[in-house]
């Protein structure tokens, strides 16, 4: 998601409610919501993630498109980089780099949005959690359905999908967007129209 | 459209759905007197206003044996009951009054969505089109000047994606329409990736303007050449197994690792030309786009930003119909800032797979242009439609060039040479 997509996020962000989830992804989430507010302290929209590979928190990231102004750099993005860079440095191969993502564990403060989800299944990572839904961009059931669109098993052209819980800590993550939506995005773009208030 | 067979065809938001296939309505319709229309128009428009109908042209107009023949749709009719005094009272008065001969006819039920459709629709009964409300130029047509600069960069891209060192890739380019200008342009990268730790600015040299364009340009980055897997299959896209979107899953299986660069196995030609568009950006408008320090109180950020123009307006159509040669002196100049890549246009050899397309959303490209589709992961057209999903905050207009056979045959042979030199 990128700086003046949520608009209305009474619309945009569902939240499933934080019952039932382990006290693992809770304390992984903490952590991403933890990324997500040095986003909002940058002003970037507030989306943290981190990834965990046996229980161990291996790489963080947070959204940063205004600082780069790519718009692509999520959260997601910027932890894979982090550990793509860090496994070459230690000599892995191809192979054991992606036997190693299929045993990692992303926790993201909001649904992984198309291209992230798309990006998630190249890689074939095992596991995601997330906390509120991305109605507008989701890739992970809310547009479309990336995380199912094969089976967990590599099909002919390799596609795989991967398992999906949301609604991890979701009103953590919707108040974090709230606030950042409220001091207002001095990064979005000029409305086409006249944004009309309410007398 | 056509241009010596290149030929511009665009892909719209949804397939077009056959006449046969689009949900219709039965409606009682009556052939009418030409001269009593306006008044029975008129008269039907109050007991018989079509509300959920409203891209279907109450009145057909058709020529029989040079005859002028009008016909107008009275009301709807009940599915099951299409016997004439099925009609509401006010409608059935008019008919006996008029001694018109009311026939059940269809019409289509929703409105088309591409010029394909509505042709379509209109076999049926006459339906009205309003193109997109993002009015993108291209959609109803392009002018022989506007298509011959999109063969230009089309050809442009299609030589960097068959560089003859190395086996053929993506390759996405990035163009300011307003003054043709080449923004970024890459080829897929995944196994050249100079990490973030090791990159040092940007590559001037793809600030070229199109008049600048090599007839053979080198490669903007020097990877290593990489392992063609095709032994001769003659599957076409076995063939081009180096073409990232074609085979996004595959990465694992492929030698991308050597001794100057990373790989990354997402860096497809598409992403790699938006990280070069916004590392042009932080390049030319150093100055700009920090909101984030955190000494700047966020009140003065917003008086400061809000009225500065940071947005190229999203369309010109003078500037993009005359404008080839804009002038470009104000490049530097922070109202010539766009807002990502607003209005900028975006030419891949290959459809792009659904991480690419998405990204393009994200970074606000205006039009796509690809030249062969991808039916292993293509999300323009083959696999998804990205371009007609709803929900997204920007949309695209995506259009395939089609290639006349003489281009297409030199990217061939040099598949073949990279092919037997493994």
């Amino acid at each position: 998601m990128f700086a003046d997509c949520g608009l209305g996020f009474q619309r945009f962000y569902v939240c499933f409610g934080d019952l039932g989830c382990s006290f693992d992804s809770l304390r992984f989430m903490e952590l991403a919501i933890q990324e997500a507010k040095l986003a909002l302290q940058r002003l970037e929209v507030p989306v943290g993630c981190v990834i965990v590979e046996n229980a161990k928190v291996i790489a963080t990231g947070r959204n940063c498109p205004t600082e780069t102004r790519n718009a692509t750099r999520h959260a997601e993005m910027e932890a894979i980089d982090a550990l793509l860079e860090q496994w070459q440095r230690d000599g892995l191969s191809e192979f054991e780099i992606a036997t190693k993502f299929s045993n990692c564990i992303l926790y993201v403060t909001c649904e992984p949005c198309i291209m992230c989800a798309a990006a998630l299944s190249i890689l074939g990572i095992k596991e995601v959690y997330y906390g509120c839904r991305n109605d507008k961009f989701g890739g992970c059931g809310s547009v479309l359905s990336l995380n199912s669109s094969a089976s967990e098993i590599p099909s002919i052209h390799g596609q795989r999908g991967f398992r999906c819980t949301g609604g991890v800590m979701a009103s953590e993550a919707i108040s974090l967007l709230q606030s950042f939506y409220e001091q207002g995005n001095p990064n979005a773009p000029k409305p086409h129209r006249p944004v009309v208030h309410p007398k | 459209m056509t241009n010596n067979n290149w030929e511009i065809v665009h892909i719209p938001g949804r397939p077009p759905i056959p006449p046969s296939q689009q949900p219709a309505v039965d409606v009682f319709a009556s052939v009418i007197e030409p001269k009593l229309a306006n008044t029975i128009v008129r008269k039907l428009n109050q007991i018989a206003p079509l509300e959920n109908l409203r891209h279907v042209k109450r009145v057909r107009k058709r020529c029989l044996e040079g005859d002028t023949q009008l016909s107008v749709i009275l009301c709807l009719a009940n599915k099951d009951d299409s016997e004439l005094d099925s009609m509401p009272k006010d409608v059935l008065e008019l008919v006996n009054s008029y001694q018109l001969n009311a026939f059940t006819t269809k019409v289509c039920k929703y409105s088309a969505t591409s010029k394909e459709e509505w042709e379509e629709q209109c076999k049926l009964w006459p339906t009205s089109f309003h193109p997109p409300t993002y009015n993108i130029e291209g959609i109803s047509g392009f002018i022989d000047e506007d298509s011959k600069m999109v063969f230009k960069f089309m050809k442009f891209v299609l030589q960097l994606a068959k560089s003859p060192d190395r086996q053929v890739v993506n390759a996405a380019v990035i163009i300011d329409p307003s003054v043709n200008q080449v923004i970024a342009s890459a080829c897929d990268g995944i196994n050249s990736w100079d990490s973030p730790l090791n990159r040092n600015g940007i590559e001037r040299s793809s600030f070229v303007h199109a008049e600048a364009l090599p007839s053979h340009p080198l490669a903007n980055r020097s990877s290593s050449p990489g392992k063609l897997l095709s032994n001769g299959s003659t599957d076409d896209l076995e063939k081009y197994y180096g073409v990232s979107c074609l085979h996004p899953w595959q990465w694992s299986q492929q030698k991308l690792s050597s001794q100057t660069y990373y790989w990354h196995p997402l860096r497809h030609a598409a992403m790699v030309a938006i990280e070069d568009s916004a590392a042009r950006d932080r390049c030319l408008f150093p100055s700009t786009g920090h909101f984030y320090e955190e000494s700047v109180p966020v009140d003065l950020l917003l008086s400061s930003t809000v009225g500065s123009p940071a947005k190229k307006s999203k369309t010109n159509p003078t500037k993009v119909i005359n404008g080839v040669n804009a002038p470009t002196d104000s490049l530097h100049s922070d109202s010539s800032r766009p807002y990502l890549c607003t209005g900028y246009d975006m030419y891949l050899a290959w459809e792009p797979c659904i991480m690419c397309a998405m990204a393009l959303i994200h970074q606000r490209i205006r039009r796509v242009f690809y030249a062969f589709p991808n039916p292993n992961a293509g999300a323009l057209g083959s696999v998804h439609r990205l371009q007609g999903e709803r929900s997204l905050n920007h949309h695209y207009a995506v259009f395939r060039v089609v290639l006349p056979e003489e281009v297409l045959g030199s990217v061939e042979p040099l598949v073949a040479e990279t092919a037997d030199s493994e």
